[in-house]
């Protein structure tokens, strides 16, 4: 599911840009899940039926390299640690890889509800 | 008793029709101009239209992407399936309710020369599918979720569908014995072969720039003005590419003959075929091979009636045995096929009588029977080309291999050319060369190709 957000608001202004980026930067790596190893995008609940089709949708390598990192935070998780400082997930490699896919799939969704509730008119001298 | 109203009434009705039957002769009047295509070139696509009279348009476009020229298995069926998927300006939902918005029919079908891509919509609508064939050719998105989630299911069901009937089977392998490769490749693989391992979406979009380049398609109406098409041609394929990414070729079919035996649980098929004509735009057109193919005949036309064909008389101990002859025509070479499909036990009765009813036709044709199959194969030829989707894909398929579209005036005049000798001559040549036998179904009763009098 893809949240509400600001982003596009402030990547439109340079100004308000160049004020939050360092703060968005101080804010992810705080959150904490790049020091077990994962991605933003990991941490989007799977259990909805969107986000089942979306997993359907990734590539086999993708979905490998998603399971990957989540056993081994599960187990970083497991075992109170977190994973040495070399295999952190650096911010050029946190990208969405499955947001997209969302976004499409409620695109879709959306433009099903749109036609399911067209009112057509056509033009007068096509009658 | 009428009252004077009611007259008046009728009186004017009366006249309200004639003057509507009147309007609408006038409409149609420039319109029925010729049965033949008129063909063209816009944006170097080459384009061909019939005027037909009617509300109705038939839109297609033939591509040269058949079976025979698919470079990997299964290629033209997942480009087939692709047809009116999602493209970068609208999805798949939006495409199919805008054509039900319209009232219209979006088809794609392959055969073993051609892709053909169609749409049958209102007079009216021309412009929009234009537009919509013109995205569907450059700008589908070949997705691997659409190839996974859609198209392999269906795929899938075809090869069931295929292995499910002996007929089919039967035809599909006489055309391998009689091609081996190219023409001989089978309409839909076989569901033993793993064709999960030849597709992939980037090797689909590759066969589509290939197969939509502008040496590989033609577009071909009925029922639209060739101003109105090129116009709208003219202005919606723009960006076609010029060169196609690779070259679509396959090798000048020739005759190979030979016989093969398939086990098969649920029903019975023998095919004999032979080699036949091409098409007529094509090198080794030979009409006599229709006429033929009329002698020895099909099921009857005529409801509950027995028929006096060849081949009704030589089956005449099976009743309940579909008994067929059909001439098949490609680009460059063609097929008579003979195809016996019931019990085995039937087949086998009547396999040998129905060679011996094309050996009789070798010794000689009756004047009557000649003078009933030519009109038949005449009705056969100038039906086919007036109905609209056999004519729009032959003369689709003209017009990219010859650059010439298919008139069937010309068509029925070479079938009256046609002489007793010819035929005799025809059949022969069937009978001494090699035949290409396929039997499929219960093996311990079908018979061999040599037994019933054949050699292979």
């Amino acid at each position: 599911m893809s949240v509400p957000t600001l982003a596009p608001y402030i990547m439109k202004r340079p100004w308000l840009m160049r004020w939050m980026k360092p703060l968005s930067h101080w804010y992810f790596n705080n959150a904490g899940y790049r020091k077990l190893g994962l991605r933003a995008d990991d941490l989007i609940p799977e259990e909805s039926e969107l986000m089942q089709r979306a997993l359907k949708r990734l590539s086999p390598k993708e979905a490998y390299d998603r399971v990957f990192r989540m056993r081994r935070a599960f187990q970083c998780s497991l075992s109170h640690q977190l994973l040495p400082k070399d295999e952190w997930t650096k911010a050029e490699e946190d990208v969405p890889y499955i947001s997209p896919i969302i976004t499409e799939l409620e695109a879709e969704k959306t433009e099903r509800q749109d036609l399911e509730t067209i009112v057509m008119k056509r033009p007068a001298n096509k009658a | 008793m009428l009252s004077r109203s009611v007259l008046a009434r009728q009186a004017q009705r009366a006249a309200r029709a004639s003057w509507q039957h009147e309007t609408r002769r006038g409409l149609a009047a420039p319109a029925s101009g010729s049965f033949s295509y008129d063909s063209g070139d816009a944006q170097g696509i080459k384009v061909a239209s019939r005027d037909q009279t009617g509300p109705v348009t038939t839109l297609a476009l033939v591509a040269k992407a058949g079976t025979r020229y698919q470079p990997l298995p299964g290629l033209t069926q997942a480009l087939e399936r692709f047809a009116f998927k999602s493209t970068e300006n609208r999805s798949t939902l939006r495409i199919q309710r805008e054509a039900e918005l319209l009232g219209s029919e979006l088809n794609s079908y392959h055969s073993r020369e051609n892709l053909v891509l169609g749409a049958k919509f209102l007079r009216d609508d021309l412009p929009y599918f234009v537009e919509l064939l013109a995205e569907v050719v450059t700008q589908t998105k070949y997705a691997p979720h659409v190839l996974h989630e859609e198209i392999f299911p269906l795929i899938q069901l075809e090869q069931k569908k295929f292995l499910g009937s002996p007929l089919s089977m039967a035809t599909n392998s006489a055309y391998g014995l009689a091609f081996h490769r190219g023409l001989g490749v089978p309409l839909y693989p076989s569901s033993s072969l793993p064709v999960a391992k030849y597709i992939d979406p980037e090797g689909v979009a590759d066969f589509s720039n290939a197969a939509y380049a502008k040496p590989n398609f033609a577009i071909v109406a009925n029922g639209a003005t060739h101003n109105e098409l090129s116009k709208w041609v003219n202005e919606f394929f723009t960006d076609i590419p010029a060169q196609p990414s690779f070259q679509i070729t396959s090798e000048q079919s020739k005759y190979y003959g030979g016989e093969e035996r398939i086990a098969h649980g649920s029903g019975n098929a023998l095919v004999i075929a032979f080699p036949g004509s091409s098409s007529p735009t094509g090198s080794s057109y030979k009409p006599e091979v229709a006429v033929l193919a009329a002698l020895l005949g099909g099921p009857s036309a005529i409801k509950w009636s027995t028929g006096s064909s060849k081949l009704l008389l030589a089956t005449a101990e099976a009743p309940n045995l579909f008994a067929h002859t059909k001439s098949t025509i490609h680009s460059d070479a063609g097929l008579l096929s003979i195809a016996l499909s019931g019990t085995a036990d039937d087949i086998r009765l009547v396999a040998k009588p129905v060679v011996d009813a094309l050996k009789a036709i070798a010794q000689g044709v009756s004047k009557e029977d000649l003078a009933k199959a030519k009109a038949l194969a005449k009705f056969k030829e100038l039906e086919n080309g007036q109905a609209t989707e056999g004519s729009l894909e032959l003369t689709g398929a003209g017009l990219i291999l010859n650059g010439k579209p298919y008139q069937i005036d010309e068509v029925a005049k070479n079938v009256d050319s046609v002489t007793a000798e010819k035929v005799q001559a025809v059949a022969k040549a069937a009978l001494e060369g090699k035949a290409s036998v396929s039997a499929v179904g219960d093996l311990y009763v079908l018979p061999y190709a040599e037994e019933i009098g054949l050699k292979v």
